[in-house]
């Protein structure tokens, strides 16, 4: 097996320290360091595959972004030595909503997008509307997600898309929101285009979303 | 004030309770509507009045319990008090874990939020590990967390609880259940490695979690019957989230889950106290493995996220369930919904006994959805003889 199959193995079998060497063996023969980028967030769909097939679970998730963040962080000075730079899908705005922290999920969302290529800005929890504006008016995001697991999040959700529209910026963005109690009922109240419990599927909505503009 | 009495029935609820969890049919589907602050939406008490003072918030139990024309099981006013009190490392603990409380952290009226840092500053950090079994965990206990130091003077809360337990067990004939808690040294280093964290260490350090777990499993069920021996409770939660199909695999389960979990359920039931298991998040594809505990002696409360109907053909003969009714629906819901939502469990997991019907309660639910699925409980829920 070549290294590039083994690393893209490796990482699919979450073995993380011998991802990590093989990251580096690629760096030190010359590989793009693009294309190593590829193969690992290529690795990290599958991995995202297995996890919607139920073979994988949220640790391997939450060890694919690992590897994948840590890799990227290997290759940042040969990205930087040849002034590669690995081109945005897009952007994405995501935060869990005022009066809830819960941030399990959103943070895997977060690790999944940058994996997939898009330009995130994480907020944080207990996130007040006006903050989601804030940044959706200085990054022009085209994606906004928000999170929350209480029931009382729905009304902030609520509260966050009033305070979008009121600046004129509902028409702009979609709107994907994510949380365990979320379903059909509780994202037509809110108001947004998609909504999801699964991070995995979430950036898939996304990724559709983003094509198509 | 005297409240309406309840509407008398062929049994008490202590005995519909007991015949229902020891898989026989008592006279109907037992309910309860897992309540915390529900009653603050509704009446002139706080949220944090029903953290903080016992008297409060017994009136608030006993008050929504006759608002809603009564049901099965109730929790006992200052119960909260002891379980964010609680002076060894739980899950509910403010001295170990940054819970947010009202009128502390948040505001009087919002319920109490787990910040859990998981990924910067954790409880603890992964070199802790070796630091437990050298010294334990009482080092990580901070009296003055979250602004919660003046609690630990409040006088006598334990004999308050005592007197309510009595009061709901013999006056109202209403057993309370969640008298005390525990959880398994699997999911209490998950809250202290903050999750993202610890599902990390699973991969890379599981010898060191798995001798944690061994050095730590026997204090902390020894600790989850402390409060029990304060307030004479006989009802224990086992709770438990972070080892279901939402989080790890079945092998990951096996290894440092399952263990520890069916030591602590089987050493309560022998003990002699009413075990409820309180199981958060997914559990469809390893209900299989409760068959291990003890028959007869266990209620189980799954969320919506398991599968009753797969729950009642597996372990329909050998334990108590009660789940699949969503929290959201009692506040977006309407009472047809609830009752269409009530009746089609009530017809797939009632028979033989073994069935609660209830749900965790958004404290904003409106009554007439809590209604809705009391009231068919006690009509179309009552067992033909």
């Amino acid at each position: 097996m070549s290294s590039k199959d083994s690393l893209f193995q490796s990482v699919v079998e979450i073995e993380e320290d011998k991802a990590y060497e093989l990251v580096k063996q690629l760096v030190e023969d010359g590989v793009d360091p693009k294309e190593i980028i590829e193969i690992l967030s290529k690795a990290v769909e599958v991995i995202g595959e297995k996890f919607s097939k139920k073979e994988y679970f949220l640790t391997e998730l939450v060890m694919a972004g690992e590897i994948f963040q840590h890799s990227a962080k290997i290759l940042e000075p040969a990205l930087k030595k040849d002034k590669i730079k690995v081109e945005s899908k897009g952007v994405v705005v995501v935060g869990t909503v005022k009066g809830d922290v819960h941030d399990i999920g959103k943070n895997i969302f977060v690790t999944l997008l940058q994996s997939a290529g898009f330009e995130v800005h994480d907020l944080g929890v207990d996130i007040p509307p006006q903050d989601f504006v804030e940044k959706v008016k200085e990054t022009n995001a085209d994606v906004v997600g928000y999170s929350g697991l209480l029931t009382v999040a729905l009304e902030t959700m609520k509260e966050t898309i009033g305070a979008l529209k009121a600046e004129g910026l509902r028409d702009k963005v979609k709107i994907i929101i994510g949380g365990l109690p979320i379903d059909e009922l509780w994202m037509k109240e809110s108001g947004a285009d998609a909504f999801t419990d699964n991070a995995f599927e979430g950036v898939k909505i996304v990724k559709e979303w983003l094509k198509e503009g | 004030m005297e409240f309406e009495p309840i509407k008398e029935e062929p049994m008490t609820s202590v005995e519909r309770v007991m015949t229902a969890m020891s898989l026989k049919e008592p006279d109907r589907v037992p309910v309860w509507p897992l309540i915390d602050f529900l009653p603050a939406h509704y009446m002139d008490i706080t949220a944090q009045e029903m953290v903080e003072d016992p008297d409060k918030s017994q009136y608030a139990y006993e008050w929504i319990y006759h608002k809603l024309g009564g049901y099965d099981i109730s929790m006992v006013g200052g119960g909260m008090c002891m379980m964010y009190m609680n002076p060894f490392p739980d899950f509910f603990s403010a001295y170990y874990v940054d819970w947010r409380l009202p009128g502390r952290m948040l505001g009087v009226n919002e319920s109490p939020q787990l910040m859990e840092k998981s990924l910067a500053n954790p409880i603890l950090t992964e070199n802790d590990y070796d630091r437990i079994i050298d010294e334990g965990l009482l080092w990580l206990a901070n009296f003055k967390r979250a602004g919660i130091g003046d609690l630990i003077k409040k006088p006598k809360i334990a004999a308050k609880v005592e007197e309510y337990t009595i009061k709901w067990w013999t006056h109202y004939k209403v057993p309370t259940f969640t008298d005390g808690a525990m959880i398994i040294p699997f999911d209490l280093l998950s809250v202290f490695r903050g999750s993202t964290n610890f599902m990390k260490d699973i991969y890379r350090y599981p010898d060191k979690i798995k001798a944690v777990s061994d050095f730590l499993i026997d204090n902390l069920i020894a600790m989850g019957e402390y409060s029990l021996s304060k307030t004479k409770g006989k009802t224990i939660l086992v709770g438990a989230v972070r080892g279901s199909a939402d989080f790890v695999s079945i092998k990951h389960f096996e290894e440092l889950f399952w263990p520890y979990f069916k030591k602590a359920v089987t050493r309560y039931v022998n003990d002699g106290f009413i075990v409820q298991l309180h199981m958060d998040t997914s559990w469809t594809d390893r209900l299989h493995y409760l068959l291990e505990l003890p028959k007869g002696k266990i209620y189980m409360h799954m969320d919506e996220r398991t599968d009753i109907f797969k729950a009642k053909e597996i372990l329909g003969d050998h334990m108590c369930i009660q789940g699949n009714l969503k929290p959201s629906l009692f506040t977006l819901g309407t009472p047809a919904m609830v009752e269409k939502q009530t009746k089609e469990i009530i017809d797939k997991c009632a028979e033989g006994g073994g069935l609660f019907v209830g749900s965790e309660i958004p404290d904003n639910a409106k009554l007439e959805n809590l209604k809705a699925m009391i009231d068919t409980c006690k009509t179309y829920g009552v067992y033909r003889k």
